[in-house]
């Protein structure tokens, strides 16, 4: 049979540094094909290079077993190339019709007019595909998973003959994970090939037929996913084999007095009475607030305590108030009605790193310097201690692994991963109380996941007075593996979670129990999934 | 009967004024529905307001209303060629483009005619009146015995309604205005269609300015433009980007503009100055959203690519 696509001997250069070196990659039709590796391995590059977004500077790209010469986007979708991209690039403010419609925009040209023709078309393939689209709410209205259903509709409404998708899971919970793969496995079945841009290595073992592995701008291997473990893979990403010792264990051997996490978690999600002990060192104390007003606040009576030492978790599905959360545990906005304690030394770890957590054009010096000009030990009277600053950048870029030519280097000159980097070890050099981590790991490859992670734990459990944590994730299992107690946000509304209940599958479904976002992934629309809000609220009124 | 005459006055002076406010309103929805925001309009107006007296000079009137269109979209081309293709800074592009544009057409006329300050007189362009619509009781008179200009403005109103929201080119320019990053996914030459968009709402501004030296006035006088054009740009967002409702804040402008006449007729123990001053007040409450939460373009005034 020929190859959907096949990319030969592939070599793209940016600057001097070679992201993707001699590398051959073949689809077959109606595969799912998982492409794994670590930030920098080159596979965005190598999807971008089919999606027709970059050129490759040596090596063919066939397509349907001709040879192409794929200069834009729109050469690779005339050619039945389609593209996801992490960040969606849907019209916040058009609905979900208008967008498919705007992409497709020669699809219904014929006068330049829409018909009612073209409406009926998109439902029919979005009923052909088993996609639970909503088509006329303004997409900003919409949650993630409907976005990205609206975005795949969008790609395949013409004959697509390979779908790219660029960490399609990155933004969604366990079920909707579960619907996405669903309909992927429906979109292969119907013979498009899917790339998989990803890197939870169990996900893409499960829905994946075969899986390619790059690194460094190499590839390392292409097999039937039937025969690979996780392990396996992770091993061929790396290049090394990975320390066994896990960050939770060490985690909790260095935990206050050794008292195991469940029972902490108990006393506190039995309510806020009887913990003499924690209760003396709070660091964080929010009472009862609420930020927004209206029918949909961003946050509806949320009171929570954070004690030195610990991490909490704050789980849920994104855009549930997890931003304003942070906002005011940070300080950088003021509760509507309710109260808040926060201590003056907070660090905090935005999700969007490049624009909030980092000045573009200055330097990581400059950027550290930012965040300690106020700490004593590095003032000079009026002055900085600009030496002891630069030092303590060298050691940051040194100790997170920053791949950046100096620590004079201009913060925007950095790769995404690299610009989070130090962030997160900026903020951890200034938590001196509390730190508050938005998704800290989100885009980072496995080495980096895992040195944050253990960085975090590392703050939270050693010297006399630790800062208290709050970790705040929209991937479950990194809040399973660090926090000592587990809240989900839902509305705005924050409930903690029993201890006894600290599993993926519970805490999934609290995710999605009155998701503001829905989930009609599973066929069957998406608008029962409002109910239950209620119960789940005052399930927290304690 | 002196009050329905005061009436049926102040709602042909309404309408009139209205008009070229509509225009430039309607050009102006244009070009921020395709996310450009083209302070420099009152530029556009007064060289519409010359090059229509300059063309109907040479030529006649109605030439004189296209030269005025010429005029208007060439200094739109200007700024969009800044602020568009360049991706200078929207306001300060604009701005720029009025002063200049003020301080052009005072030279150029100035050399022209002389700085005697004796008035030029033009040949206007008459109005047109429709049989039957006209002898509507007061709208029939103030609407339908026009000239060509206002037909223009009226027919505009469906028309852009149909384009913006209708045609799959209206979908694609607002897309450029909402977020120009998914427009230029989805393959929608984001730069092309912003500068057609603001020299479009620059020849629309321009037909305002023409409208002002040739139907309004019958001369041109430096300055004359006296304001239209921001008052446009705040016409856009009483109206909320929607033609229709443009329209209707055109007429809503032009009746505060209209008071002070009909007032200072009717004798009234006002300051007539006070009434001149009205429409700017409007202009900064509706900019400050007092009319309704207004909706801007989520991507109006930002550069692409960025």
């Amino acid at each position: 049979m020929t190859a959907a696509a096949r990319l030969d001997s592939i070599t793209r250069r940016f600057g001097h540094v070679t992201a993707l070196d001699t590398v051959d990659f073949e689809l077959a039709p109606g595969e799912i094909h998982g492409l794994l590796g670590e930030n920098g391995a080159g596979k965005t590059t190598l999807a971008n290079i089919l999606g027709g977004l970059l050129v490759a500077d040596a090596g063919g790209v066939e397509i349907g077993g001709r040879a192409v010469d794929l200069r834009s986007a729109r050469d690779a979708r005339a050619l039945g190339v389609a593209m996801v991209h992490q960040h969606f690039s849907l019209v916040p403010r058009f609905t979900g019709f208008e967008n498919v419609a705007l992409f497709n925009g020669e699809a219904w040209t014929r006068r330049g007019t829409a018909t009612r023709g073209y409406r009926s078309q998109v439902e029919a393939r979005a009923r052909e595909l088993k996609l639970a689209v909503e088509l006329d709410a303004p997409v900003a209205e919409l949650g993630v998973g409907e976005r990205q259903r609206i975005e795949i509709l969008k790609a395949l409404m013409s004959d697509t003959r390979v779908l790219l998708l660029d960490e399609p899971t990155a933004v969604l919970a366990p079920q909707e994970v579960d619907g996405l793969f669903a309909v992927l496995r429906e979109v292969a079945g119907a013979g498009t090939a899917i790339v998989l841009v990803a890197h939870k290595l169990d996900e893409v073992l499960a829905v994946a037929d075969r899986v390619t592995v790059l690194r460094r701008g190499r590839h390392v291997l292409t097999e039937a996913a039937a025969g690979l473990t996780a392990r396996e893979l992770a091993k061929a990403m790396v290049g090394r084999g990975l320390a066994a010792a896990g960050a939770r264990g060490a985690g909790w051997a260095a935990g206050s007095e050794g008292e195991p996490p469940s029972a902490r978690a108990a006393a506190d999600a039995g309510g806020r009475a009887g913990q003499s002990e924690a209760d003396a060192d709070p660091v964080a104390v929010l009472d009862d607030v609420t930020v927004g007003s209206g029918e949909a606040p961003a946050l509806r009576d949320v009171s929570l305590t954070v004690h030195r030492g610990e991490i909490l978790g704050i789980a849920g599905v994104d855009g549930n108030g997890q931003r304003a959360l942070a906002a005011v545990l940070a300080g950088m906005v003021r509760p509507d009605t309710g109260t808040a304690n926060l201590s003056e030394e907070a660090g905090w770890i935005p999700q969007d790193r490049s624009d909030e957590g980092l000045v573009k054009d200055f330097t990581i010096v400059e950027n550290v310097a930012l965040a300690l000009h106020g700490n004593a030990s590095h003032r000079r009277g009026p002055w900085l201690d600009w030496a002891g600053i630069a030092d303590r950048s060298a050691a940051l870029v040194d100790e997170m692994d920053v791949l950046a030519g100096s620590p004079d280097a201009r913060a925007g000159t950095l790769s995404g991963g690299n610009q989070q980097k130090v962030v997160t070890g900026r903020e951890l050099l200034r938590a001196g109380e509390l730190l508050v981590a938005e998704s800290p790991t989100r885009g980072l490859d496995v080495q980096a996941t895992r040195a944050v992670r253990a960085r975090i734990v590392e703050l939270a459990r050693t010297g006399d007075r630790p800062p208290g944590v709050v970790l705040i994730s929209t991937d479950l299992d990194e809040v399973l593996e660090l926090a000592d107690r587990i809240a989900v946000m839902v509305r705005g509304r924050l409930i903690p979670v029993p201890p006894e209940d600290c599993d993926a599958t519970a805490i999934g479904a609290l995710m999605l129990s009155a998701g503001s976002t829905g989930d009609g992934g599973h066929g069957g629309g998406g608008n029962d999934a409002g109910h239950g809000g209620g119960r789940a609220g005052r399930e927290h009124t304690t | 009967m002196t009050d329905l005459a005061a009436l049926s006055s102040f709602v042909v002076a309404a309408v009139g004024l209205a008009v070229p406010l509509g225009l430039a309103a309607l050009g102006e929805t244009v070009s921020q529905r395709s996310g450009v925001i083209n302070i420099g309009l009152e530029g556009s107006v007064i060289w519409g307001a010359l090059g229509g007296a300059l063309g109907a000079l040479a030529v006649g009137p109605y030439w004189g209303l296209a030269t005025g269109v010429l005029a208007g979209g060439l200094a739109a081309l200007v700024f969009a060629g800044f602020a568009v293709r360049l991706g200078t800074d929207q306001i300060i592009t604009g701005t720029a483009v009025t002063i200049g544009s003020l301080g052009f057409t005072g030279a150029v006329f100035q050399s022209r005619f002389g700085a005697t300050g004796l008035a030029l007189e033009l040949q206007t362009v008459p109005a047109w009146e429709v049989p039957l619509l006209s002898r509507i009781p007061l709208l029939g008179p103030a609407f339908f015995d026009q000239a060509v200009t206002a037909y223009l403005a009226y027919a505009m109103v469906p028309l852009l309604g149909w384009f913006l929201f209708r045609t799959r080119w209206g979908l694609a320019l607002r897309a450029a205005g909402e977020s120009p990053e998914a427009a230029h996914a989805a393959g929608v030459p984001v730069v092309r269609t912003r500068m057609l968009a603001a020299v479009f709402g620059g020849a629309m501004a321009g037909l305002a300015g023409a409208h002002l030296s040739l139907v309004h006035t019958g001369t041109f006088a430096e300055n004359m433009s006296a304001g239209k054009g921001f008052i446009a740009i705040a016409v856009v967002v009483l109206g909320r980007w929607r033609p229709w409702g443009v329209f209707a804040a055109a007429l809503f402008f032009g009746g505060a503009e209209a008071l002070q006449f009909t007032l200072q007729a009717l004798d009234a123990d006002l300051p007539y100055p006070l009434f001149l001053a009205l429409p700017y007040v409007l202009s900064l409450a509706a900019l400050a959203g007092w009319f309704g939460r207004s909706r801007a373009p989520e991507g109006l005034a930002l550069p692409w690519p960025r």
